[in-house]
C-alpha cells in the first residue's frame, strides 16, 4: 500500500518514481570486446536480476573496427581499438554504459594495464554516462564489494546485490563448466589437434576469430580453444613453464599446455598487435616447450593471404610429423 | 610424347615458371616480373614457355604457389595448389637432401625453413616489420642510380661498408639517405645497405631458431653476391647459392604435381581464354566484406572474401 493511498502490485523488475509511475527500465549497455568475454555473462545476469535493461553490442563488423581506430592513439592495441569502436556503438542506445576498472585479482594476479585505463580513456573519449566498479584485491577491494558498489549505484540494497552477485557466479561457473566439457571432447579427434592461445576477446572475436577458424576448418584441424578449458584444479601447473609470472590472464591461458600437451599435435599463439604482455608471455613459453608451434601476430589488415599461407604451411609441417611418427 | 609437369610461383615481384620431364630434369624455364597483374603475368610466362619448348611434350600435371597461388590455380586448372614454403623445402631438398637451413628472400616475403633427415622441421616468416626486402633493394638501387643486377657486385668491391639501421626498412631509408648526403662513397653504401638486410633479417625471420649446417640461401635476393658474403660473415658458414636458386618454388610445386598427378592431361593455351576478376564491397551488412568474382570465360566460376559465406 502507497502512502498516498492508490495501490500498487510491484511488479518483479519493474521500477517506479516517487510518484508511484511506472519508470521505463534502467538501459545499461555493455561493449562486446575485452573483458565482455571473462565477465560477459556475470554482468547481464547480475544487472537483469537488478531490474536493469542490458545492451550488448553486436559482434565487431567493419565499421565497428574503423569506428575504433578512429578513435584510439596509435599505441593502443588492436583489441583496445575494438573496444572503443563497440562503445561508439553503445553511444546514444543506453543510459549507462559499463566500464570496470579492474586492477588485480591479488598480488601475483595482475590484469594489462589497458583494462585499469579503460574507465578514464572511456569517460574521456565519450557522452554517455559510465557505470564502473573496482576490483583491486592486493588493496583489498574484492570482486563482491565491487559488485555490491554497482548494485548500490544503480539504488538497489546492498543484500539485494549480494546476493545477485552469487547467482551471477552461478551461472558463469555452470556456462564455464559446460564449455570445458565440450571443449575436452575435442581431444578424443583423430585429425591434426591445434591448441590455441589466445585471449577469448581475440580468438572469440568474431570479426578476429572467424576467419583463422574457417582457414583451420578448411584444413581439417580441431581447433581447442585453450582458454575455455582453463581448469580450476590445475591452477598453478602453469608454474613448471614459469614460477613468477604476474599477469592473470596469461597465466590462465597457458595453464592449459602442462595438462593436454601430450594430446596436441601443436599450439597456435595468436597476439593482437602490438600486446605486451603476450610478446613476452608467448616468446617465454615458445623457448619452453617441445611442441611445434606457431605465432601469429594479428592487426588490422583485412587480406587473410598471409594468414593462410602461415597457417597452411604449419599444418603440413604438423601433418608430416603425424605420418612419420 | 614426352610427358612433363608444370610448376608456378607467382610472387609479388616475379612469377617463375618450370617444367620439369619424368626424370624431374628441367626442360625450359622462364621468369618474367608480375608487376601488379598476375594474372597477365602467367599469360605471358605460358606463351614464353612455350616457345622455348625444342619439342612437343603433354602437360600431365600443374601446380601453383606463391601468393597468387589460389587465383593462377583456378585459371590453369592446377591439381596441386601449395603454400611457398612447403613447395620451397620440396624443391630444395630434390636438389640438396641434407640441407637442414634455407635461407629465403623474395621480393615482399622473407622466410627460413628449418629441415631435418628432408623434412620440414619449424619455419618462420616475417612479421610486419622485415617484409618488402627484395622490392626494397630494387627501388633504392633506382635511388642510387645503380642497376640492380650490379647492386651485389658493387657491394663486393667496398673496403669499408657504412652502417646503416637495420631495425627495418623505413629506419634503412632515410639513413641511407643520410648517409649518401654527407658524403659516402656509393659502393660503401650499397655494402651497408646488403649488410643491413643481413641482420634485419636475422634478427627478425632468425629470432630464436637455430641455424644449422649445410645451409641454403634462395629467392630473388640471393641473386645478390653482396647479401650473400654477409650472410657468409655474419653466420660464419658456407652459404650454397643454387644456379636455379629463383625457381626453386616453381621446381617444388612441379614434384608435387607430378607426385599428385590424376591423368589428366592439361594445356598451355591458357592465354587464349578470357579471365577476369570483378571486386565490390558488399552492402549487406555493416561488414562491408570486399567480394572478388573471378570469371572464366566471362561464366562466373568462383568468389572470395565474404565473411559470412551467404554472399557470392
Amino acid at each position: 500500500m502507497c502512502h498516498c493511498g492508490i495501490i500498487i502490485h510491484k511488479e518483479k523488475n519493474t521500477t517506479y518514481n516517487a510518484l508511484g509511475d511506472k519508470m521505463d527500465k534502467i538501459k545499461i549497455g555493455i561493449p562486446k570486446a575485452l573483458h565482455y568475454y571473462y565477465y560477459g555473462t556475470m554482468w547481464k545476469a547480475f544487472l537483469e536480476e537488478l531490474g536493469c535493461e542490458v545492451v550488448i553490442s553486436p559482434n565487431t563488423t567493419k565499421d565497428i573496427l574503423e569506428q575504433g581506430c578512429k578513435l584510439a592513439n596509435d599505441e593502443m592495441c588492436l583489441s583496445l581499438k575494438l573496444y572503443l569502436g563497440h562503445i561508439h556503438y553503445l553511444e546514444e542506445k543506453c543510459d549507462y554504459i559499463l566500464v570496470p576498472r579492474i586492477d588485480n585479482y591479488g598480488t601475483f594476479e595482475q590484469t594489462c594495464t589497458n583494462f585499469l585505463s579503460l574507465y578514464d580513456i572511456v569517460s574521456n573519449l565519450f557522452k554517455t554516462p559510465l557505470l564502473t566498479y573496482n576490483v583491486d584485491v592486493a588493496h583489498k577491494k574484492s570482486e563482491l564489494e565491487g559488485f555490491i558498489h554497482l548494485g548500490i549505484s544503480l539504488g538497489k540494497g546492498k543484500e539485494q546485490s549480494k546476493i545477485a552477485y552469487f547467482h551471477s557466479i552461478e551461472k558463469f561457473i555452470k556456462m564455464r563448466k559446460k564449455q570445458r566439457i565440450q571443449e575436452l571432447k575435442k581431444l578424443n579427434m583423430t585429425n591434426i589437434k591445434l591448441l590455441i592461445i589466445s585471449h577469448p576477446y581475440n580468438f572469440e572475436d568474431t570479426f578476429i576469430g572467424n576467419s583463422i577458424k574457417k582457414i583451420l576448418s578448411d584444413l581439417n584441424v580441431t581447433a581447442i580453444d585453450g582458454e575455455m578449458i582453463t581448469l580450476n584444479e590445475n591452477r598453478n601447473s602453469e608454474e613448471s613453464l614459469s614460477p613468477n609470472l604476474y599477469w592473470k590472464y596469461n597465466k590462465e591461458l597457458i595453464e592449459t599446455i602442462p595438462v593436454i600437451k601430450d594430446n596436441i599435435d601443436g599450439i597456435l599463439f595468436l597476439s593482437s598487435f602490438p600486446c605486451g604482455p603476450d610478446s613476452l608471455v608467448n616468446e617465454l613459453i615458445m623457448r619452453k616447450i617441445n611442441i611445434p608451434y606457431l605465432n601469429l601476430i594479428i592487426d588490422e589488415e583485412s587480406g587473410s593471404a598471409g594468414m593462410e599461407t602461415r597457417l597452411e604451411s604449419f599444418i603440413d609441417i604438423l601433418e608430416n610429423k603425424k605420418t612419420v611418427r | 610424347m614426352k610427358k612433363g609437369y608444370l610448376g608456378i610461383d607467382i610472387g609479388s615481384i616475379s612469377t617463375k615458371g618450370v617444367i620439369l620431364d619424368e626424370q624431374h630434369n628441367i626442360v625450359t624455364s622462364s621468369y618474367i616480373w608480375t608487376e601488379g597483374n598476375p594474372i597477365k603475368a602467367v599469360k605471358d610466362l605460358l606463351h614464353q614457355l612455350k616457345e622455348s619448348l625444342e619439342e612437343e611434350i603433354e602437360i600431365y600435371g600443374i601446380g601453383t604457389t606463391g601468393s597468387a597461388r589460389k587465383l593462377i590455380g583456378l585459371m590453369v586448372d592446377a591439381n596441386v595448389v601449395k603454400n611457398e614454403i612447403t613447395a620451397h623445402a620440396i624443391g630444395t631438398t630434390h636438389f640438396y637432401p641434407d640441407v637442414r637451413t634455407i635461407l629465403e628472400i623474395g621480393g615482399q616475403d622473407s622466410k627460413m625453413i628449418l629441415l631435418k633427415d628432408g623434412l620440414i622441421e619449424d619455419y618462420a616468416m616475417n612479421t610486419l616489420c622485415a617484409a618488402g626486402t627484395g622490392s626494397f633493394l630494387s627501388s633504392q638501387a633506382k635511388r642510387l642510380g645503380v642497376d640492380i643486377e650490379d647492386f651485389g657486385h658493387l657491394a663486393l668491391t667496398s673496403k669499408n661498408p657504412v652502417k646503416i639501421a637495420a631495425r627495418c626498412t623505413v629506419f634503412a631509408e632515410s639513413d641511407l639517405i643520410h648517409k649518401a648526403q654527407v658524403g659516402y662513397k656509393k659502393e660503401d653504401i650499397i655494402a651497408g645497405l646488403c649488410k643491413s638486410v643481413v641482420l634485419n633479417y636475422l634478427n627478425n625471420v632468425g629470432k630464436g631458431k637455430k641455424i644449422m649446417p649445410p645451409i641454403v640461401f634462395q629467392g630473388g635476393v640471393s641473386k645478390n653476391e653482396g647479401v650473400t658474403k654477409y650472410f657468409s660473415e655474419v653466420l660464419k658458414e658456407d652459404i650454397i647459392v643454387d644456379p636455379n636458386s629463383h625457381l626453386m618454388g616453381a621446381i617444388g610445386i612441379a614434384l608435387l604435381a607430378h607426385k599428385y598427378e590424376d591423368g589428366k592431361m592439361r594445356s598451355l593455351d591458357v592465354a587464349d581464354i578470357t579471365f577476369e576478376t570483378k571486386g565490390r564491397e558488399c552492402e549487406k551488412c555493416s561488414n562491408h566484406c570486399e567480394i572478388l568474382r573471378i570469371y572464366k570465360d566471362s561464366k562466373f566460376i568462383e568468389s572470395w572474401g565474404s565473411k559470412c559465406g551467404k554472399v557470392s
